[in-house]
């Protein structure tokens, strides 16, 4: 049944246009934001039991041949992380009700249907089986998420909006430029048809092609150095924008730099990639210990996290890549959670600056069960779901002998650990101020955080059957 | 939510440019629905269609008579009445996008040919008159912030 896959695109998109007719009405216009969301979350799930079950499933679109038509490819990979950024979605989609009506809320009848067309896209980014409808489903998220960076209109949100646009539209034109390149040489934009055709081309096309596409996915991933716009952009937006463009935008330039280096078989990239790799872990842990805001700290902390997704990637083994699946995997709701907890924090204090809150522990004990644990998640401390993949990750460096890599690795970990210990003194511990005092967040919000926190340890939890499907996964992609 | 008749927009007397726009909004809506049909193979097609419509909303607005409705929520009907079109061949067990052509002998007219994809077309002409008419209402002075 592979029409799913189609449902997961065209879906959200109708239930878009329904909850712009209906943007004003608040029951019928969250009914049908949140009931499209659920449903693509159970559809995904379904496609992810489907694949590991029955195997790739393909569709295509308006009965043409792949080689010149579309065609939506589900692989382990691409489900895996489908179930993951579909829930995650929905959770934010409820943390977001439980937020608006303050004033850090976002607009609801401009962001419930822009919601749906990011889930669209992102489902589009996924699940595509060629270049150009990749760029497509980039575009989708990448409208969708200039709305909902500036729709509040004020000025720090237009003025990081503009660096946000000015930055993706020129990878976007690289993009395209890089599109022209690769049908130049091979004749085709087809994933499948590619990955037969890149290898037989001579070494400085392929080397040409695999650098170029690694600037782009790299300004879409944050990676160094090409990240600075996402530290300046992300922190301005509501929370349950940030959230979102925390845990999953960024996460979906790693996706689709993995998948198109594995599937082009770039592996003489492999050490200029974990170069890349080293820098980006330690400059982002670096830019996040120099700073004093709870939201700026966790911003630096997503480049941080892409280092670690290409250091799976830049080994180019099973081990490698699996590793760097399961840290994707449970980056998407660990990211998003930290942002919905500092969004708590800035309900109940009124900023999310460290030096104006202390003491939150003794008023709102149960925000600092929720950030404590991802927090550790985050730094790789056992027995959360980081500590697994970043195991998996210096397993795999150990195994291919790249000691310097795995050394950096570790070292950022614990440096992570330190910055989170940093919010963790400045913002729980201490004499309660009176800045600690708007009262609890709605239930909602926090409701919704919780269920996040939930779904991660059910992660570390299931460890185990998510990194054998990661580890499938990765011989899908390496082994052809 | 919509505007209401701020001075900037009461209508405009003037005796060459009302009636000039009238029978211009008459020619347009013609021009508007020939593009829409020639679409399928020919030059037009629905976004073009739109943007006609587009014109005629805008040739109005500037005498004071802006569309009486809501342009977002006419965009999103368009947009879901094309991606039903894209949808409805996946429950007939078809792929998606997928489109059927019929051709009929008509009087005068003679034979036409035309498929589903016409259906979509039309939605398309709603998502860009829609957000003409959208920007047509930011642009003009409101009297407050809506909602």
């Amino acid at each position: 049944m592979s029409a799913v896959l189609g449902v997961l695109i065209l879906g959200p998109l109708a239930s878009a246009s329904l909850a712009m007719i209906v943007r004003h009405h608040r029951t019928l216009r969250d009914g049908v934001t949140v009931s499209s969301m659920a449903a693509s979350t159970a559809l995904s799930g379904w496609v992810l039991f489907d694949v590991e079950r029955a195997g790739t499933s393909r569709l295509v679109i308006g009965g043409w041949t792949p080689e010149l038509g579309i065609e939506l490819v589900a692989d382990l990979f691409a489900a895996l992380v489908l179930v993951a950024a579909m829930g995650t979605i929905l959770l934010v989609q409820l943390y977001a009700i439980g937020e608006r009506g303050s004033k850090w809320g976002s607009d609801a009848a401009v962001t419930a249907p822009v919601m749906l067309v990011l889930s669209a896209g992102t489902a589009l980014t996924l699940l595509t089986g060629d270049l150009f409808t990749l760029f497509v489903g980039f575009e989708l998220i990448l409208v969708a998420s200039y709305v909902l960076l500036t729709h509040r209109g004020q000025a720090g949100q237009v003025r990081s909006g503009m660096t946000y646009l000015v930055m993706n539209l020129l990878s976007s034109t690289f993009f395209l430029f890089g599109v022209a390149f690769v049908y130049r040489s091979t004749g085709t934009i087809n994933y499948e048809l590619l990955s037969q055709r890149i290898p037989e081309l001579d070494m400085a096309t392929r080397a040409g092609i695999g650098l170029w596409f690694l600037v782009v996915f790299g300004t879409k991933a944050a990676v160094f150095p090409l990240f600075s716009w996402l530290p300046d952009s992300y922190p301005t937006a509501p929370t349950n924008i940030t959230a979102i463009f925390a845990g999953l935008l960024t996460k979906i330039g790693a996706y689709t730099l993995i998948r198109f280096h594995t599937t082009m078989a770039m592996e003489d990239l492999g050490p200029a990639i974990l170069t890349v790799a080293g820098f980006t872990m330690l400059i982002g842990v670096a830019g996040a210990l120099a700073q004093n805001d709870v939201k700026r700290i966790l911003s630096f902390h997503i480049v941080s996290q892409i280092g670690y997704m290409l250091m799976g990637l830049g080994l180019f083994t099973v081990a490698g890549i699996a590793g760097a699946i399961f840290f994707l995997v449970h980056q998407i709701p660990t990211k998003t959670v930290l942002f919905l907890v500092g969004g708590l924090i800035e309900r109940s204090t009124g900023t999310s600056a460290l030096g104006s809150i202390s003491g939150l522990i003794h008023r709102q004990p149960l925000i600092a069960l929720l950030f404590a644990i991802p927090a550790l998640s985050l730094a790789g401390v056992p027995p959360f779901s980081g500590f697994v993949g970043k195991l998996a990750l210096v397993d795999a460096g150990v195994a291919a002998s790249s000691i310097p890599i795995v050394a950096i690795a570790v070292g950022g970990s614990l440096l992570t650990l330190l910055s989170m210990s940093k919010i963790w003194i400045g913002v729980f511990w201490g004499e309660a101020n009176e800045r600690a005092s708007l009262g609890d967040p709605p239930a909602m919000m926090r409701l919704s955080t919780l269920v996040t926190v939930a779904s991660t340890l059910l992660i570390a939890a299931l460890a185990g059957p998510i990194f054998t499907l990661s580890q499938r996964a990765a011989e899908q992609l390496l082994i052809r | 939510m919509f505007r209401s008749q701020s001075p900037a927009t009461r209508p405009l007397v003037d005796p060459v440019v009302v009636p000039g726009v009238q029978a211009a909004t008459q020619m347009a809506t013609v021009a508007a629905a020939y593009l829409l049909f020639a679409g399928h193979n020919q030059p037009g097609g629905g976004f073009a269609a739109g943007l006609m419509v587009g014109a005629i909303l805008v040739l109005r607005s500037l005498i004071g008579r802006p569309p009486p409705i809501d342009g977002i929520a006419i965009a999103g009907l368009g947009c879901l009445i094309a991606t039903v079109t894209a949808i409805v061949p996946i429950a007939l067990g078809s792929d998606p996008l997928d489109q059927t052509v019929v051709s009929t002998n008509l009087p005068v007219l003679g034979t036409i040919k035309s498929g589903s994809a016409l259906i979509l077309d039309v939605g398309v002409v709603l998502v860009v008159a829609g957000l003409v008419v959208a920007v047509i209402d930011g642009l003009a002075p409101s009297d407050g912030p809506d909602e």
